[in-house]
């Protein structure tokens, strides 16, 4: 597979270990809930960690941890399972979002540039989590912008393109800082992406750089 | 479960019908590592069972280990022994969803105890963070195979690889840093760990598709 259109290895291993950050690991479990390859690909960075705890050297634990976890198990037949209601799609005015979105804090578009949106999704389980959905207009360049990490961006809806090809609804874009490229949303429709970056501070210089040009600070 | 040959059921007496329970005994007794079937047999009667003694066994093999992972985090003995309890008791929580053909038991406790453990740092650094609710994380093990059989191939793919791309392999595992941090860390450009890191990834892919 080219990575062009899915995730890096290495980026679908720390998925799978659970090292990558927030706001990334939203975007690529978009991709995944559309990508079998990916999806596979995470469930063997998976048996790789199974692998790993397995051959952990063991440490003693106390003695009463067993003995408690018995005891636990007797409230646990009281209480009897819960069963999860099922849960509602979530949605930014209307349009269908990722179920890797659901518990964020979706805001609501704000103009950020002609023929461009943007909306700051806040995770509940990480206030320091990068992420926004961009909607862009369709022709329209999107925001010119070096990145100091990677950046990861799911297509939801529409597509752009750039010198090195297409990318379509469902497709993730990882773009590392050294890639040169100016994607442009493509003439028949306007474009809504998740998009994350890695790293915390770094986020608000990007951020900063990218509105730079548009609010002139 | 199926005729796909189960060593458990070869290693059964002829004159104790419950040759099962013998075996996870057995495994107990001599400290030996329980192979992959036998522990699926624990699962599955911790799952349909609700079997305690299955589930000590396996606590017993996993508990230990588990600690070590947390541990591995830098996380302080008594917090580790919690998210033990923690990760033990969503295994027999959700034994019920526990199956074979996605995943090998390893895979499927480890993916809990990954769970468990970003719960836990988030919980550290913001506590007013909601509590935790690895119920609602997806599962994602997911794959055509068998579990047990990428299980092993994945396993022989990790000991094929160089000591330094283990490694790397290692760090994506136990390290929340992202390359731009490791290569600040080391003091060395972020090409070189990218370059690294690519051909470390490039090699297992290639392992792990058997084109070595």
């Amino acid at each position: 597979m080219t990575n062009r259109n899915h995730a890096t290895d290495d980026t679908l291993m720390r998925f799978a270990a659970g090292t990558l950050a927030a706001g990334p690991a939203i975007v690529v479990e978009a991709h995944l809930a559309s990508c079998p390859v990916c999806r596979a690909r995470v469930g063997e960075y998976e048996a790789l960690g199974g692998s790993l705890l397995e051959e952990m050297e063991p440490t003693p634990l106390s003695a009463t941890v067993l003995s408690d976890m018995l005891a636990m198990l007797d409230n646990e037949e009281a209480t009897g399972a819960t069963v999860p209601p099922p849960l509602a799609p979530v949605e930014i005015e209307g349009i269908r979002l990722p179920d890797a979105l659901r518990g964020c804090d979706i805001g609501s578009w704000r103009w950020i540039g002609p023929g461009m949106k943007m909306s700051r999704v806040g995770v509940p389980q990480d206030p320091d989590a990068n992420l926004i959905l961009l909607k862009v207009g369709p022709g329209r360049a999107l925001p010119d912008h070096g990145h100091v990490g990677t950046e990861f961006t799911y297509i939801v809806s529409g597509s752009f393109s750039d010198k090195f090809g297409t990318f379509r609804p469902g497709d993730l874009a990882e773009m590392d800082d050294d890639v040169e490229h100016q994607p442009v949303v493509d003439k028949d429709g306007e474009c809504i992406c998740l998009a994350a970056m890695e790293g915390k501070m770094r986020f608000k210089n990007v951020i900063g750089r990218m509105l730079q040009p548009i609010f002139g600070i | 479960m199926n005729e796909v040959s189960n060593p458990i059921e070869i290693d059964r007496d002829p004159g104790v019908p419950t040759g099962r329970r013998l075996a996870v005994v057995s495994s107990r007794e001599t400290q030996q590592t329980p192979s992959p079937d036998t522990l699926v047999e624990m699962m599955m009667q911790i799952a349909q069972g609700r079997d305690r003694q299955a589930f000590a066994l396996l606590f017993r093999y996993f508990g230990p280990r588990l600690k070590t992972f947390f541990l591995r985090w830098r996380l302080p003995s008594g917090a580790a022994e919690d998210l033990v309890q923690e990760t033990m008791l969503n295994v027999w929580r959700k034994a019920s969803y526990f199956d074979p053909e996605r995943a090998g038991v390893a895979t499927w406790i480890f993916a809990i105890a990954r769970n468990i453990r970003i719960d836990y740092m988030r919980r550290q650094r913001d506590p007013s963070t909601l509590p935790p609710d690895p119920e609602n994380r997806p599962d994602t093990v997911e794959d055509g195979l068998l579990g047990a059989e990428r299980d092993a191939r994945v396993r022989q793919a990790l000991s094929a690889l160089s000591p330094e791309q283990q490694t790397i392999v290692r760090l994506s595992y136990f390290s929340e840093k992202s390359q731009t941090e490791i290569a600040d860390e080391l003091g060395i450009p972020l090409g070189t760990v990218k370059s690294r890191t690519r051909l470390a990834m490039n090699r297992l892919r290639a392992l792990l598709e058997d084109k070595p």
